[in-house]
């Protein structure tokens, strides 16, 4: 079997007011091709990659390969894990998860 | 043990990094800060392939320049308020020479998953043509 070789993609975390959103970058690879699991708290993305290079032709210059990604991260406490929802788009996955309702931040009217 | 010119050998290198307000250093920068998108360039005999990672980006981020001689692959400034802002300076840009004449009328380039393929035909040869010796 031969030995997969797997790089832990670019990725940033932002916290919003109700929300968590997690942003992936995994040029090259395609719905198909990506592996979402969350088990617990934890979420796991991996990823085979499909980017090949042009038949028949000669490499002339190389700075990037086919990459496999992978990153495994945990939720925060106040994440819900049943909100979870993944989009990929042009390369680069957007996973958000919701706070839960009664630990998001709430605006306090002043009288 | 006293130096001849008292200052840090280096120090100018940092000037020049921190004073040059122009685009001498930008691209240099911009590498350095991996804001620069990788590019694989492939060749046969008729065409060349031209790959850019640009995760996130689409054909309205991305400016695209055939030239003569080479190809020009540059970040297109966000435009506010639906203006051009023709001002700004591009974050990157990538130039490719190009080895042959490129057929502009079948050259092409075309997103996919975040990367940038531009597929550039070479142009009809001139063709070798005998000349008669009058």
């Amino acid at each position: 079997m031969n030995e997969e070789k797997f790089v832990v993609p670019a990725a940033t975390f932002t916290e919003k007011p109700d929300e968590y959103e997690l942003k992936v970058q995994i040029p090259g690879v395609g719905k198909e091709d990506a592996e979402l699991h969350i088990d617990g708290k934890t979420l796991t993305l991996k990823t085979h990659a499909k980017y090949q290079n042009p038949a028949g032709f000669r490499e002339v210059a190389s700075e990037f390969e086919r990459t496999n990604y992978a990153i495994s991260a945990d939720l925060p406490e106040m994440a819900d894990p049943k909100t979870l929802t993944a989009k990929l788009e042009n390369g680069v996955l957007a996973v958000t998860v919701k706070k839960r309702p009664e630990t998001q931040a709430k605006k306090i009217d002043i009288l | 043990m006293n130096t001849l010119i008292n200052m840090d050998p280096w120090s100018f290198l940092d000037d020049m990094l921190n004073n040059v307000g122009g685009n001498v250093f930008r691209s240099m920068r911009a590498r350095a800060a991996g804001r620069f998108p990788p590019v694989n360039v492939f060749l046969d005999d008729n065409a060349m392939i031209v790959d850019i990672q640009l995760p996130g980006k689409t054909s309205k981020d991305v400016d695209l320049t055939l030239e003569a001689q080479a190809v020009v692959i540059a970040d297109k400034p966000a435009a506010e308020d639906g203006k051009e802002t023709a001002k700004t300076a591009p974050a990157w840009s990538r130039r490719i020479d190009l080895p042959f004449r490129v057929n502009a009328e079948k050259a092409n380039a075309k997103f996919e998953n975040g990367i940038l393929r531009i597929e550039l035909p070479k142009a009809e040869a001139d063709g070798v043509r005998k000349i008669a010796i009058a």
